[in-house]
């Protein structure tokens, strides 16, 4: 192993009776990409936010160059060389660019206790203009810019100063390719510089191509660090899961005909600004695919089918002729959604994770005088959570605490439980680890075999291929062409409607 | 279909429409009211003097500004206002140290009042709407027992800041410094840091509570300058208990509203100040009609309803609380 950077010895963290981090030991060496993975709640982030001051470890060391760190918050971490990319948004709104790349660090612009505001913005427009993001204004409020463009700014916040150690946690599922790419150029560029990227991700072939090296976590227990060039997929997934995952991934079924019972039918729907004249048709025990950029506007195809989006035009009809115009009678006449926002848009986060399942299922899980009992929200909460197999330490547990892909098995435990019969799943596997990710599509399969409908919107272009019995590729707000189910189908095919 | 993108680069064109906007109000209050009784309402020397008066509650209102921003409250402004005009007025006139007592002694007293709502609200970890309920009773209780239960006046000779040119100059200096703060120091950043995500700016290093209790302290020296305005205009303060301070409040929380709602044309402080001014109108307005005092609550509580819906313009999806 070349030198080393970061020595983790004996690292463990608790959340109450939840050991969510034992005795880690591993080293991760200068100049490189070392991959940490594991399935959700294999204490990853929790690993990665210790190092870099959201949370205080209990035990073990982290040893940086020789030297003991030990931050306080993110801005001591980035003093001893260390940032981190968050997986959700970390830029904060009312504050400009440039006072989100610097928030914390204002006082190389401070003199007299006078802020120099003009200096700032100079130093952020150069920074931005380096990295090839000129578009973005550094004297702009954060608010102006969409998603994409903010996680952008977050990557000059965290690299800017030429850290000795970059932690990208989860970041690229909430990129589009264009995102991904400036992200991949800056892990890059970092690694030849000689200073480190730990990168966590559960897109295996991603982790695999970009990386050098892979440390595996399971339970919150050290279980290997491998050379990316002496494994395969298979073989990452076995560490993770600790078995063999089978090859049943994706379904496995081609040329079955799909029923001609439309449930669902979609005709002219436009949404000022995001799509336009979208219409197609859901069938019985279909799934139904959305691809394209992450701008093309098939986020909103889910929010529109769902009676959320404001100043829609043209309709959504379901097989009795229903109106879906508003989400209460989308819910009434059982259709489901899932946001790709879910800590914004699907979850409640501090309210327990048996309050955020039964939220839907309130009318039928009361009495008939309407009163709900404690014990039976808690026993279908818990059913549910145990279906999707959430880790948490009981249902009681608030959302806000969950990892990120155990809070979207919330979301969706909350409509299995629901039972609808037709599901809107906005990137349902974002964020979600290997196992889960095989668990969701399976569960998809039979529901599918149920009867049950459902439109899968996704930036996973295989996950589309894999499971969908036909794919609209939408660009620029409008279809771009609709592909059936075929085994040669491949990422080019969908890729050449996209671009 | 780069929506948001499209927005940005407007920044200019926003807060040339925030100043429009503000204008049309401050004409459509007066004409309304110059249409209706165009004889005693609404001349030049009028305007001037609905200015002036204007001048108090902003003050208190772009100190106030600071607390709001973050996500609290203040119950205990009306209080503050009192308790800092009474010490002030003592300083001034019993110690015998003129406009220097005046003036420090308000200022002191409010940013201490400031100091203790701050501290009890994060060491007590209540909310800051029921901490400061809960002192706005003791300082209440403190202001008539410093004044004996006695109205406190202040003297003819001490009254230079309630007029031309002493309050606009104190106002200006004011104004000054509250933008100053907002805009070129660090606080101003941590405030609207704070206000946006409390966990993402801890996580910056950002000590939280110290700079919730400096928005409190802050708030409170604003709030004492306006008790200054406020006794040097209406040359006593009567110490009022049993929570009537609360009267008092209205005002300056009001203003505070319209810099909340023209905080995103990026000009809170000059909508602070406009807006307080557009508050007059309609209250000068009334009385110039001779409108019973139920009626004119009604009607500006409306006006002022509709102002701040109209200014705000929540966007679709935005939640509102």
């Amino acid at each position: 192993m070349s030198e080393i950077r970061l020595q983790v010895k004996n690292v463990s963290k608790s959340f109450g009776i939840t050991k969510a981090l034992q005795n880690v030991s591993f080293d991760i060496a200068k100049g490189e990409i070392h991959a940490l993975i594991g399935e959700n709640g294999s204490g990853k982030s929790t690993l990665t936010n210790s190092l870099t001051g959201i949370y205080q470890k209990d035990s073990g060391q982290f040893i940086l160059d020789g030297v003991e760190v030990n931050p306080k918050n993110q801005v001591e971490a980035n003093n001893e060389g260390i940032s981190i990319i968050v997986q959700e948004l970390g830029t904060l709104d009312g504050l400009t660019v440039a006072e989100n790349i610097f928030l914390g660090h204002e006082n190389k612009f401070v003199k007299c206790g006078i802020k120099n505001t003009g200096a700032m913005n100079r130093m952020a427009t150069e920074l931005l203009k380096e990295y090839g993001f000129d578009r973005i204004k550094a004297s702009e409020m954060i608010e102006h810019y969409n998603f994409e463009d903010r996680k952008l700014v977050e990557i000059v916040k965290a690299t800017y100063f030429g850290p000795k150690i970059v932690v990208i946690d989860e970041t690229t599922t909430a990129l589009s390719g264009e995102g991904r790419e400036e992200l991949y150029k800056q892990m890059k560029r970092i690694r030849e510089s000689g200073n480190t990227v730990i990168f966590i991700s559960h897109d295996l072939p991603e982790v695999l191509r970009l990386s050098d090296t892979i440390t595996v976590l399971r339970d919150g227990v050290y279980i290997d660090t491998v050379k990316s060039s002496d494994v395969d997929e298979d073989g990452l997934k076995k560490l993770m899961v600790g078995r063999e995952v089978s090859g049943e991934y994706y379904r496995a079924d081609y040329g079955e005909k799909v029923s001609d019972e439309v449930v669902m039918r979609v005709k002219n729907v436009t949404v000022p600004g995001l799509i336009s004249n979208v219409s197609f048709e859901l069938h019985k025990g279909e799934i139904l695919g959305f691809g394209g950029l992450s701008e093309s506007g098939m986020h909103e195809i889910g929010k529109a089918c769902f009676g959320a989006s404001f100043d829609r035009e043209g309709t959504v009809e379901l097989q009795d002729g229903t109106q879906i115009n508003d989400i209460p009678t989308a819910i009434a006449h059982s259709i489901a959604y899932t946001s790709k926002d879910r800590d914004n848009e699907s979850l409640v986060m501090n309210q327990s994770i048996r309050d955020n399942i039964c939220l839907p299922s309130l009318n039928t899980l009361a009495n008939k005088l309407h009163l709900l009992s404690d014990r039976k929200l808690k026993k279908f909460a818990q059913k549910f959570a145990a279906t999707m197999s959430t880790k948490m330490e009981s249902v009681d547990q608030f959302a806000s605490n969950l990892s990120g892909g155990n809070k979207q098995k919330v979301v969706l435990a909350r409509w299995i439980g629901k039972d609808s019969d037709i599901l809107l799943l906005d990137s349902p596997t974002r964020g979600i680890d290997v196992k889960v990710k095989q668990d969701i599509y399976q569960l998809m399969d039979k529901m599918r075999k149920d009867g049950k409908s459902i439109v899968m919107i996704s930036e996973e272009l295989m996950e589309l291929i894999g499971m969908c019995d036909r794919i609209i590729i939408m660009k620029d707000g409008m279809v771009n062409g609709e592909i059936m189910r075929d085994k040669d189908m491949d990422e080019n095919t969908l890729i050449s409607k996209m671009v | 279909m780069k929506k948001t993108r499209e927005t940005a680069g407007k920044k200019l064109s926003a807060r040339t429409k925030g100043y429009l906007l503000l204008l049309l109000m401050v004409i459509v209050s007066w004409g309304i009211f110059k249409i209706i009784t165009p004889d005693n309402f609404g001349s030049p020397k009028n305007m001037l003097s609905y200015f002036e008066a204007s001048l108090l509650a902003a003050v208190g209102a772009v100190g106030f500004y600071f607390v709001m921003v973050m996500g609290m409250f203040d119950f205990s402004i009306g209080a503050n206002i009192m308790l800092s005009a009474i010490v002030g007025c003592v300083f001034a006139n019993r110690f015998g140290l003129g406009y220097v007592g005046l003036v420090v002694g308000a200022i002191i007293t409010g940013a201490l009042v400031g100091l203790l709502n701050g501290a009890l609200y994060v060491k007590l970890r209540i909310p800051s709407m029921i901490v400061t309920t809960g002192l706005a009773l003791i300082y209440e209780s403190v202001a008539n027992y410093i004044a004996g239960g006695v109205e406190q006046t202040l003297p003819s000779g001490l009254r230079a800041f309630g007029q031309m040119p002493g309050n606009i100059i104190l106002a200006i200096i004011a104004f000054g410094v509250a933008f100053l703060l907002l805009n070129y120091t660090k606080i101003g950043t941590y405030t609207y840091a704070i206000g946006s995500n409390e966990f993402v700016a801890k996580n910056m290093g950002i000590s939280v509570n110290k700079y919730k209790v400096l928005a409190f302290i802050i708030s409170g020296a604003f709030l004492g300058v306006m008790a200054v305005l406020t006794i040097s205009y209406g040359s006593s303060m009567v110490a009022v208990t049993g929570m009537a301070s609360m009267s008092r409040n209205f005002v300056p929380t009001m203003g505070c509203f319209f810099g909340l709602a023209f905080k995103k044309y990026g000009m809170p402080i000059p909508a602070i100040i406009i807006g307080e001014f557009v508050i007059n109108i309609i209250f000068f307005g009334f009385i110039a009609l001779g409108a019973p005092t139920a009626i004119q609550d009604v009607i500006t509580g409306f006006a002022l309803l509709i102002i701040v819906m109209l200014t705000t313009k929540v966007a679709k999806g935005e939640i509102v609380k």
